[in-house]
């Protein structure tokens, strides 16, 4: 029993009647008139090349074409975390479909038509596709320039290699750890790329009027971020912050590829060559899969040593990234990984390295899960291939070693409060671990894995939320935030936090997407962050505003402020319980006293919030000192799998997931986080493949045969779980939990593989195709 | 996408002056029917008809009927009008079972099953039943009329018989007199819509009368007569089974692509053969389940 209105209450999204009504506007949706003129993008054809001319005569005389764009006109680079990026390729480029240039017509078609008349020039360069070729001795060098890139302080590029990055972790004596071990198991595995496969595709309109004021409205995660780095990228051009408006319609889906920069910043620079009319940039499908972020792809090489008992005494993890062709955004996957990638248990010994690695292929960048999927396909399926090995449960072996409230991670940080325990045990319950089913049918194999998971926000150590909270004169509220809502009921929620503290019910706060003129400062929404970042600004200004309604009914109807409460948007006493107060008569009007005058004004609060206790000062060469992390959300997951022996498909019979969400702010958005998360996990291993030719030129960008599952192929039975232990800095308790659902699915997955086949797969993705094929070498007399 | 190039365009209100305008452009004109394949050929620049001859006004191509002891498919009907055709699926069950697994709802709303065959896409799925079934195809130009056998009707991927002058007017079915049963398998990468990386039709006509086709594992789908012989002479044991399984190594060629490999396809193309004829006979086996 709690005493909560409107926390803990799955209160309808507050956004969802207009996205159903399809009142909705998309940044594709938006009406910009007859002035509004088109561009297309010219694309680069080599993996790696040095542009030596690009012609364009012939494109400049189809009709209705204004301006064509090229790397001399923004000579300039950015990037979120490092300068590694250009707007346009400058003097090579260094993937398959890199940006050289930009046509801008009246029509899309005219811009179509002269962007395939652009000619470019090229001397191709060796071009390498691999992480472990990149590192290798004498490989082509991508960026001759890293040394001279700007960097935040935490990134070790290794100028004069392909090593943007190199996070490092030593802790507690490794070798001696080994040494102490009764049984080390050491192997490799391998994780692909992925792309994110939001349903709306990038979009980016941007106006630079004559006043010199730039407007962007864009499909984004990101609004603040983005005005940010468009500032300082177009600062040569004498724009500033407040000159950019960056308005961030609804978004059909981000996981991550609307987060940073990728596109967006065509639009904003190209804008500045037609003056006075909006200009716009629309992504395809196909260039949504090569042409914004993908998930990294890494080889990781793990060495884990044991006693007898199961105990952890030393591990070893070595990830080598394939972070692509530009890593401003990648390098801090790289070195999120690099800190966590013990993943949750206690370990005493560690050795991490986590390298980021220039290939000539998309750049890596942010993707839901942040690299956590990626180290723990390895990590989990070890944990169980340890037990197997030992003859010690799977679950058990998982309770004996894992992290603790208080324990320390890799870094030296103390573990925060967390429900680790009670998400393994109600899971395993659920699943029934330790009950052995089988099909009837002999070409059936049934099997189960298990999976713990955890990861912390990758931030700044200073992101930071705000929040404007103003009243109406009915006491409706309109909530100005900047996180933005990809679906995953981020207003909803920040609706609730404000309606609890000030009893307006969230059906009378409306909460919007954000536009960066109306709305205060948010970092971006990535990170899992902004239920707790936010949710904590929120709560801050709706403490400021009833302060301010608590001191102003005080002084004017001279009651006790510590007497005072707030109940069905009404100010009471708790000493005069004849005493109530409509906040609608006096929240904007003010209190009238006895003489005519009044007291008061509109209420607006305010508030912030930004981590004060995080720091990345630390020795590079071991990770211990600072308190990278703001916290971490743990849980398990199991799943009960069933396989055609002859054809290797794979059917998900039952799913099981818990997670330590703090505080479920709202119940059924968390079950759609759990449920969305599980589908998004479960399609990048059972179908999700990325093919690239020996050029580098992607093979597959389409859903033709690029893969995600659609409602067919959802599995029979899922159960999400909700586990509360508080978080103490959090808003109600809550803690962020939106990318963690599809982190553990992989390696649930391969360990299920084992249990019904005794087939261990260390490679990514596991279609039907590749385990028939595994299932055949195996056993070659397995009937066809 | 934008088509960034100009066409023509002519929407004939009937088959005479389709036929007519087709004579006149011949080569430089593609036929509209469901557009699924055109349209995305025609935004990615592999085909730049000079002019689209639309022929959804010619409403006598819609029909689907019984014309004596054969079925007729006008070129107009789409997987969706197949799918929910009695006739189609108390006549030939195989092809209501590979209509119901072509692409998504969306696309079958549209896609025509004579559209699949003239794309000629060695994916398709229409071919291995209209195979087994031993299906006609029949044209017309402003020479007159003109019908090909299924067997003659694919040349190569992407490629008929058919003369540039001619527009398909509907393909024919002759049903069996006697009891007969089919089934349809084909190999996806998942449950949702997908293109087809092999597929199987099987048609049992008698115990001991077999008719095999196999699609997607080679230019043009390939219907077995070695194997159907083996079935014909042995019925179906798992002797049988097993020897016609092993004829399939040299009955199909299949190819490595972004979608399978031809280890994979090989493999279950022959599984899928089993299952497609343990279903045709326990179909043939049972009574025929009609519409109430």
């Amino acid at each position: 029993m709690d005493a909560f209105q409107y926390i803990g209450k799955s209160v309808v999204k507050v956004d969802g009647r207009e996205k159903v009504s399809g009142a909705a506007l998309f940044t594709e949706d938006i009406e910009f008139g007859s002035d509004l003129l088109y561009a297309e993008v010219v694309e680069g054809s080599h993996a790696h090349a040095m542009i030596n001319s690009i012609d364009i005569s012939e494109a400049m005389k189809v009709p209705e074409v204004l301006s064509i764009v090229t790397g001399k006109d923004f000579p300039y680079n950015f990037g979120l975390y490092m300068n590694d990026r250009y707007i346009f390729a400058q003097d090579r480029i260094r993937f398959f479909g890199e940006q050289i240039a930009v046509v801008i017509a009246r029509t899309p078609q005219a811009a179509k038509k002269a962007a395939q008349l652009v000619r470019v020039n090229y001397t191709p360069l060796p071009k390498v596709l691999n992480p472990l070729d990149a590192i290798a001795a004498g490989a082509e060098i991508i960026h001759p320039d890293l040394g001279q890139y700007a960097h935040v302080p935490w990134f070790f590029p290794e100028a004069g290699t392909n090593i943007a990055h190199h996070r490092k972790i030593r802790k507690g004596e490794v070798d001696k750890g080994f040494e102490d071990a009764d049984y080390i198991l050491e192997d490799t595995y391998e994780v692909p790329r992925y792309s994110h496969c939001a349903i709306e595709y990038h979009a980016a309109v941007a106006k630079y009027d004559h006043s010199g004021r730039l407007t962007v409205w864009a499909s984004s995660q990101s609004p603040n971020t983005q005005r940010n780095l468009f500032a300082k990228a177009l600062a040569p051009l004498g724009i500033r912050h407040n000159d950019i408006r960056v308005i961030a319609p609804h978004v059909g889906g981000g996981f991550g590829s609307k987060a940073g920069v990728t596109m967006e910043i065509m639009a904003a620079a190209i804008a500045i060559k037609v003056q006075g009319h909006p200009v716009k940039i629309m992504w395809n499908r196909e260039r949504e899969f090569y042409n914004t972020y993908q998930r990294l792809g890494v080889v990781a090489k793990l060495k884990i040593g044991v006693k007898k008992d199961g105990t952890i005494t030393a591990l070893k993890h070595d990830l080598y990234w394939d972070a692509g062709a530009y890593v401003e955004y990648a390098a801090n996957v790289v070195n999120a990984v690099g800190l966590s990638a013990i993943g949750p248990y206690n370990i005493r010994n560690v050795s991490i390295d986590s390298y980021c690695i220039y290939t000539n292929l998309p750049p890596g960048g942010p993707y839901r899960g942040f690299g956590y999927s990626e180290f723990l396909f390895g990590l989990e399926s070890h944990i169980t291939r340890i037990a197997s090995h030992l003859g010690i449960d799977a679950v058990e072996m998982r309770k004996k070693n894992m992290i603790k409230e208080g324990d320390l991670t890799a870094y030296g940080a103390h573990m925060n409060p967390n429900g680790l325990s009670e998400a393994i045990t109600k899971v395993a319950k659920e699943i029934q671990w330790n009950k052995k089913d089988r099909s009837s049918d002999p070409n059936l194999a049934v099997g189960k894995g298990f999976a713990l998971f955890w990861k912390a926000p990758a931030m700044p150590p200073n992101a930071s939320s705000s929040c404007f909270l103003k009243f109406n004169e009915d006491a409706s509220i309109n909530l100005l935030v900047s996180g933005v809502d990809i679906g995953q009921g981020f207003l909803t929620v920040m609706a609730q936090i404000a309606a609890e503290i000030l009893t307006v019910p969230t059906s009378k706060i409306r909460t919007e997407n954000p536009d960066t003129d109306r709305n205060p400062y948010e970092w971006q929404t990535v990170a899992s962050h902004v239920t707790w970042g936010c949710g904590n600004a929120v709560r801050n200004a709706a403490i400021d505003a009833r302060d301010q309604i608590f001191s102003l009914v005080s002084r004017s109807k001279f009651l006790p402020i510590e007497d005072l409460f707030l109940e069905d948007e009404k100010v009471k006493c708790k000493t005069q319980p004849s005493f109530e107060l409509r906040l609608r008569d006096f929240i904007i009007q003010g209190i009238q006293m006895g003489d005519g005058t009044f007291r008061g004004g509109p209420i607006i609060g305010r508030g912030i919030f930004m981590p004060e206790f995080t720091s990345t000062n630390a020795d590079p060469d071991t990770s211990q000192g600072g308190h990278p992390n703001v916290h971490y959300t743990v849980g398990a997951a199991a799943v009960t799998i069933q396989i055609d022996k002859q054809t290797g498909r794979m059917n998900i019979l039952k799913v099981v997931e818990a997670v330590d969400v703090g505080k479920a702010i709202n119940p059924d958005l968390i079950k759609g986080q759990i449920i969305g998360g599980l589908l998004q996990g479960i399609s990048t291993v059972l179908y999700e493949e990325m093919k690239f030719d020996h050029r580098g030129k992607m093979l597959n960008p389409n859903f033709t045969d690029y893969k995600i599952p659609t409602a067919l192929d959802i599995p029979d039975e899922i159960v999400p779980i909700i586990i509360e232990v508080n978080q103490p800095d959090g808003p109600f308790g809550a803690r962020g939990m939106g990318e963690h659902p599809m982190i553990p699915v992989a390696p649930m997955i391969a360990n299920a593989i084992e249990d019904a086949l005794g087939i261990r797969i260390k490679s990514m993705p596991i279609t039907a195709e590749k385990l028939c094929l595994e299932i055949l070498k195996t056993n070659p007399k397995t009937p066809q | 996408m934008a088509i960034p190039y100009e066409f023509a365009y002519e929407k004939p209100q009937n088959l005479e002056m389709a036929v007519k305008l087709l004579g006149k452009y011949g080569k430089k004109a593609r036929l509209l029917a469901g557009g699924t394949d055109l349209a995305n050929q025609m935004k990615q620049g592999f085909r730049v008809p000079g002019i689209i001859i639309d022929i959804k006004g010619i409403h006598e191509m819609e029909e689907i009927k019984m014309d004596g002891n054969e079925l007729h498919i006008g070129s107009l009907a789409t997987f969706n009008d197949l799918l929910s055709s009695r006739l189609i699926k108390e006549n030939v069950n195989i092809l209501h079972e590979a209509a119901g697994l072509v692409a998504s709802n969306g696309v079958r709303n549209r896609a025509t099953m004579v559209g699949n065959i003239c794309s000629a896409v060695a994916c398709m799925d229409s071919a291995t039943p209209l195979m087994v079934h031993e299906a006609v195809i029949h044209t017309l130009s402003t020479r007159g009329g003109n019908s090909y056998r299924i067997q003659d009707w694919f040349v190569d991927n992407r490629k008929t018989a058919i003369q540039d002058d001619e527009i398909v007017t509907h393909v024919s079915i002759p049903l069996p007199a006697a009891r007969y049963a089919g089934a349809y398998q084909k190999l996806m990468r998942y449950s949702g819509e997908d293109l087809s990386q092999a597929n199987v039709s099987v048609l049992m006509l008698g115990e001991k009368q077999f008719s095999v086709a196999f699609g997607s594992v080679g230019p043009i789908p390939k219907r077995s007569l070695k194997i159907e012989h083996l079935l014909n002479e042995e019925g179906i044991s798992e002797g049988s089974i097993s020897r016609a399984k092993n004829m399939i190594d040299s009955v199909i060629a299949p190819i490595t692509d972004v979608r399978a490999t031809k280890e994979y396809r090989m493999h279950m193309s022959k599984v899928m053969f089993e299952r497609a004829l343990l279903a045709a006979r326990e179909r043939y086996n049972k009574p025929r389940v009609f519409f109430k």
